[in-house]
């Protein structure tokens, strides 16, 4: 089964191991049927809150692999939304001409923030598809930054013309489906923390097979773990074939 | 290839949409997986009162299920251990017990769980801390659990240094941590993770602290095969982790 991986992150300075050690991620994508992965960068590499230099030196690395790994690793633009309409424009222009096609948060801001207009509003002028890391993460009261499932829905909301994929199923859980279902606009990927079992079912059977796409959060996380989280699931063939493939194939208009 | 399922578990969690196994279905499903061995210990153990009705029911569902190994749950923190115990080792298949410190309330340290480890050495028993069934952040909403610290199992060990003991549900992190202080400890492989994990974890871990464990029905079954099995290791790297070093701890 071909198999395209929307959530990674080759080059992490928690691996140690730079460059070779991207190589050797995409050298074991390779063998476990991943024709294509997503890019998202080293994105805690300076902090929840890079500074405007720092963020180019992230998207620099994501760029080194896309020229590397031509038609086989799909650049998303990482983007510090406190920075400011100016630099998140400029980045923004940059990771286009470059071949970006999509813009990733993290922790930097919650996704409800006003700060996110700009970004979103480059979004829509450009195509690009928004990655949003987000959890369930009331419980442990860091929602100033970390931007939960609910958020996400807000986002959706008030761009309802943006394409946005909420990072991190096992994370978000039931209660994360439930908030962005009524949000069209939302596909949700199907990485995050150990591979819990009965929640791929349960989003299929919320959302709809068309809005879930594998994701690994790989190196964090085994290939081997994340592809098992469909293919070790009770979802019929043809279900798995979209999540692994044909919905990220379709969302990002990979050929 | 065999293989021997260091964490598995009948009965219910209430708090995720996954399977609430017996013992005949848990059989089944491993063995659907090509896993015909497991240490299989109660859910229903987790949130009761005292653990000692789950223990029974365990051991009367798995008597005369060939490779469903019992392991009874104990809380050193009740009155009633030794007791426990002392029950649980009627049943001659009982060989080993299984901690959960962070759900019952209590730490390692405690001075029960020492006298508790001097009982394990009088009847040559084997002692399973589970470090964590799930991971914290998903934790029911109401409940306020963390991991059992790392420190408190490395204080423990060498407190024990003769006890054979296995840690289920470490963090990779913490799995290379204490395994390399402490040769003697088997590791099971339920929440370690990295890309490659096999030849990240063996990189600085001996083959020999590494055990399979599939983690059913918290966790996908499959995915803890994938782990091993789609790994660069030799056959007998994954024969030794798929069940021989679990055989040798056990005793089997």
């Amino acid at each position: 089964m071909r198999i395209i991986d929307v959530h990674t992150h080759p080059i992490l300075r928690d691996d140690r191991r730079g460059w070779s050690g991207a190589q050797e991620l995409i050298t074991r994508a390779r063998a476990h049927g991943i024709r294509h992965l997503v890019v998202l960068g080293d994105v805690l590499a300076y902090g929840r809150s890079p500074t405007e230099e720092q963020i180019r030196k992230i998207n620099d690395d994501t760029y080194r692999l896309m020229r590397a790994y031509p038609g086989e690793v799909t650049g998303f633009c990482h983007l510090n939304p406190t920075l400011g309409e100016k630099a998140v424009r400029q980045e923004t222009e940059r990771g286009v001409a470059r071949g970006f096609r999509g813009l990733k948060l993290e922790i930097a801001n919650n996704a409800r923030d006003a700060c996110m207009r700009p970004l979103m509003a480059a979004a829509r002028e450009h195509g690009l598809v928004v990655l949003q890391h987000a959890w369930s993460m009331t419980k442990i009261r860091q929602r100033s930054f970390h931007t939960d499932p609910e958020d996400v829905a807000t986002l959706a909301r008030r761009f309802p013309d943006v394409r946005i994929i909420m990072a991190h199923l096992t994370g978000c859980g039931p209660r994360g489906v439930l908030a962005v279902k009524e949000c069209p606009n939302v596909w949700v990927d199907t990485s995050g923390a150990a591979p819990e079992a009965g929640i791929v079912e349960y989003a299929v059977a919320q959302l709809g097979a068309e809005r879930i796409l594998y994701g690994s959060d790989a190196p964090i996380r085994d290939f081997g773990v994340a592809i098992a989280r469909l293919t070790g699931s009770r979802l019929d063939a043809a279900t798995k074939r979209k999540i692994l493939h044909d919905n990220a194939r379709s969302l990002l208009q990979l050929p | 290839m065999k293989y021997f399922d260091a964490s598995s578990w009948i009965g219910r969690w209430p708090f995720a949409f996954c399977d609430a196994h017996t013992a005949k279905s848990l059989r089944v499903h491993l063995r659907r997986h090509g896993i015909t061995a497991a240490l299989v210990s109660p859910l229903d153990a987790v949130f009761a009162p005292e653990p000692g009705p789950a223990n029974r029911d365990l051991l009367r569902q798995t008597r005369g299920m060939a490779g469903i190994v019992p392991v009874p749950v104990i809380n050193p923190g009740l009155a009633n251990w030794w007791e426990e115990v002392a029950i649980c080792g009627a049943d001659p298949r009982v060989r080993a017990v299984r901690l959960l410190p962070n759900y019952h309330g209590y730490r390692l340290g405690l001075r029960a769980v020492d006298e508790l480890m001097d009982e394990l050495a009088v009847r040559g028993w084997r002692l399973i801390v589970q470090m964590q069934l799930i991971d914290q952040r998903h934790e029911y909403h109401a409940l306020n659990l963390k991991p059992v610290p790392a420190d408190d199992l490395a204080a423990l060990l060498r407190r024990h240094p003769g006890q054979k003991v296995l840690a289920s549900g470490l963090l990779r992190p913490d799995l290379v941590k204490l395994a390399l202080r402490f040769p003697r400890l088997l590791c099971d492989l339920s929440f370690a993770e990295w890309f490659d994990t096999m030849e990240n974890l063996t990189a600085k871990v001996p083959v020999r602290q590494l055990a399979f464990a599939s983690h059913t029905p918290l966790l996908i079954t499959a995915a803890a095969r994938a782990k091993l099995d789609l790994s660069t290791f030799s056959v007998a790297q994954k024969r030794a982790v798929a069940a021989g070093n679990l055989e040798r701890w056990w005793g089997r």
